[in-house]
């Protein structure tokens, strides 16, 4: 019982160690690989023995029994190594599949079996999803504000779309092609889709900023440090400025879900939108400040930027969240 | 990770709220500048009645000794019950008495701290210069030991208050040589002594907050001095041991009453092309974006207490905060005067006229008092990034 915001020592031991696993099993590097897009199924089955797609589900569900709090911090880090996406819809998918007595679906999701999609409602045309993460996949997660579905599919009706990010597969469905599997009717799968996005995003804005950093520290010109130049210095400082509003109201966001505040529905949708600021933002200032070498195809800048972009769409853009924010009641 | 307020938090939170809500006085502080001062001391009487004077000081000086949360909690009661501003006691109660706390010998705690707790102290501020503000160092205000006497010659600038303070935290050069932080000293001057000349400065505001101040030799006492002559710049930051990340809370936790009733005023007035405000969705976006700015900035705030409360020290971050402050609270200012519509041009040169009028103004004082947006982005550079120096 206290007011403390900081993680404690057990919340970055899951952080340390998740960093720990992707530097050594999925490190950047492999985003400049063809195929970046393809889940090794040998990794999934690695990670899932890790718990992570089962780290907030209960142990009476076969979960690790932990909550959003820990949740954020694996999903953050998994951001800063631009982890697949698929990540995080398994985990949602164990919740969804959890709330019925499907044990054989869950598990499936749980061991890694499964590799489970993202998909979205094309914008005017009820009648197609977009799917993301669908390679090597053979669940479909569909999830709006007040409802969650699981839904099996074949790849072989996937129209596939080159993606901007080449370490996410695109690709279209005719919904009616689908089956679904399992349905939830309620908006807690949407908060905590959205609050592990913006785990992720964050991730990302780090990223970026580390990466700035680190180069302002060793890149000369005119016979200095360009982090010793002004012009260099404060958009680096603007950057960190987003990280740290995006951070703290990221943890505040998941102690609230998970303590099941009242306004825990506001505090997450806040969380999205300043992480989405912060990751595609840093993304921008951090080529910017790189100058010709981060436009690169062998640089990560632009990895980190599509990823960005991609994913502050996903999940609660920015122009659905404002939509909501202005009636939104906050406890305090 | 935890947000859970313990019992006694919420208990303080009860017995706050109902004080408020029955001492808070109905009456608008005045425009004219004296009678604006009396308001300021009053409230502060009430308070010392009250209890709740010094909430930030050590009981053991008759403060209330509260925790950071516990003073966040104040100032959000304080403005839920749209309770006055510390105003013209706000040297005295976050920076002088904090100072006289940390460093000050017993005979000068005994003398001012119940003074200002009672609000019959008005302190203001002698730091800035004519050429030395973002630079503090840079200050050349003489003060010359003679017998038992500091001598002090030359000019402050931008002190808030000034006219009406009854005591000022007053740094010099009492080393003539001496650079930058070295050979200064803190000296508590008596704004009543011969040789003080106060010009006005009028703000863009119109009203008369701040002053110049010059110095002709004026004698103050050895015995005010704080510390030791020479160390003023230690005394001078010996504050910041005392803050806990709550110098700005006031504020900080305003700018969420201030987004909800922009929100309120968008909702009834209409612009230029007939429509509501609020059905603007280019408005109604900026307006939601600040609204989660306003919560980001909650969270930042109980994260900074956390981070204090772990390193028993205020670090760099502190500097994140009043950026992203600062820069919400004038990106706020900015669009409700859009949405004000030519209601924001009617100003009559103070505050009580026209308050979101004067708020645009203000906004300026925060991005550039306490060292301006400039200098917390050199902050945060060099010391939460460690990226190389500019200087």
């Amino acid at each position: 019982m206290n007011v403390d915001l900081l993680p404690g020592a057990d919340e970055e031991e899951i952080a340390r160690a998740a960093a720990d696993y992707l530097a050594g099993e999925l490190p950047v590097t492999r985003c400049h690989q063809s195929g970046a897009d393809i889940f090794d199924p040998s990794k999934r089955s690695e990670i899932a023995g890790l718990g992570w797609f089962g780290l907030s589900l209960s142990e009476a569900h076969g979960g690790v029994g932990l909550s959003a709090v820990e949740e954020i911090m694996l999903f953050r880090e998994a951001g800063r190594y631009l982890a697949p996406l698929s990540l995080i819809t398994n985990a949602l998918a164990a919740h969804v599949a959890a709330g019925q007595d499907d044990t054989a679906l869950l598990s499936s999701v749980l061991n890694g079996e499964a590799q489970v999609a993202l998909a979205t409602v094309e914008p005017g045309n009820d009648a197609l999803l977009r799917l993301f993460d669908w390679k090597g996949a053979s669940l479909v997660l569909h999830v709006e504000s007040d409802r969650a579905a699981l839904h099996s599919f074949s790849e072989g009706m996937v129209a596939p779309v080159d993606c901007l990010d080449k370490t996410i597969s695109m690709g279209t469905v005719p919904a009616a092609s689908l089956t679904m599997l399992v349905e939830r009717k309620d908006a807690r799968p949407m908060q905590m889709a959205m609050l592990n996005m913006a785990a992720m995003l964050l991730g990302l804005a780090e990223a970026e900023l580390d990466m700035i950093v680190a180069y302002a520290k060793i890149r000369h010109t005119f016979g200095r440090p360009i982090g010793a130049y002004q012009a260099v210095r404060h958009p680096c400082a603007d950057m960190a400025v987003r990280c740290e509003a995006a951070r703290a109201q990221l943890y505040a966001a998941a102690v609230s879900l998970r303590d099941g505040h009242s306004d825990a529905a506001a505090q997450v949708a806040a969380a999205k939108l300043l992480a989405n600021t912060a990751a595609v933002k840093n993304a921008d200032s951090n080529i910017q400040l790189h100058g010709g070498i981060a436009v690169t195809m062998e640089h990560d800048a632009h990895l980190y930027m599509k990823r960005a972009h991609l994913l502050s769409r996903l999940l609660g853009s920015d122009r659905v969240l404002l939509d909501d924010m202005i009636d939104a009641k906050l406890a305090a | 990770m935890d947000l859970d307020f313990t019992p006694q938090d919420d208990a303080l939170r009860s017995e706050m709220r109902a004080w408020l809500e029955t001492n808070v006085p109905a009456e608008q502080r005045p425009a004219e500048v004296v009678a604006a001062g009396q308001y300021d001391r009053d409230w502060q009487r009430r308070l010392y009645d009250g209890g709740w004077a010094g909430i930030n000081w050590p009981k053991e000086y008759g403060g209330r000794g509260l925790t950071a949360v516990q003073q966040m909690i104040w100032f959000e009661e304080c403005a839920r019950a749209n309770a006055p501003a510390m105003n013209s006691m706000l040297i005295a109660l976050m920076h002088g008495g904090p100072t006289l706390i940390a460093r000050g010998s017993e005979s000068q705690k005994a003398f001012h701290l119940p003074r200002i707790l009672k609000g019959e102290a008005v302190w203001c501020q002698g730091f800035s210069e004519p050429g030395a503000g973002s630079d503090l160092a840079a200050i050349t205000t003489r003060g010359r030991v003679e017998g038992d006497e500091l001598v002090v010659t030359g000019q402050k600038m931008w002190t808030s208050f000034g006219h009406w303070a009854d005591y000022q935290e007053l740094l010099v050069r009492t080393d003539p040589g001496s650079q930058r932080q070295k050979g200064l000293t803190w000296v508590i001057c008596d704004m009543k002594l011969p040789g003080i000349d106060i010009k006005p400065v009028l703000s863009m505001s119109g009203e008369h907050h701040v002053n110049m101040v010059f110095y002709d030799d004026v004698r103050i006492p050895l015995e005010n001095v704080v510390g030791a002559v020479g160390e003023g710049w230690s005394v001078a930051m010996s504050t910041l041991a005392f803050e806990r990340g709550t110098a700005f809370l006031a504020d900080q936790v305003e700018l969420a009453h201030k987004i909800e009733r922009a929100i309120a005023l968008a909702k009834k007035t209409r612009l230029e092309n007939g429509r509501l405000a609020i059905e603007d969705d280019e408005i109604k976006h900026r307006l939601a974006r600040i609204k989660a700015d306003t919560m980001a900035i909650r969270a930042m705030t109980i994260l900074g207490f956390s981070r204090i409360e772990r390193a028993n020290m205020p670090g760099p971050e502190g500097s994140m905060l009043k950026l992203f402050v600062t820069t919400t609270y004038k990106a706020l200012s900015e669009l409700t005067a859009e949405i004000a519509g030519w209601t924001f041009f009617e100003y009559g040169d103070n505050r009580q006229t026209n308050r979101m009028t004067y708020d645009f103004m203000w906004s300026w004082v925060l991005t550039i008092a306490a060292g301006s947006s400039e200098i917390q982005h050199e902050i945060i550079a060099d010391r939460v990034l460690e990226l190389p120096r500019a200087r």
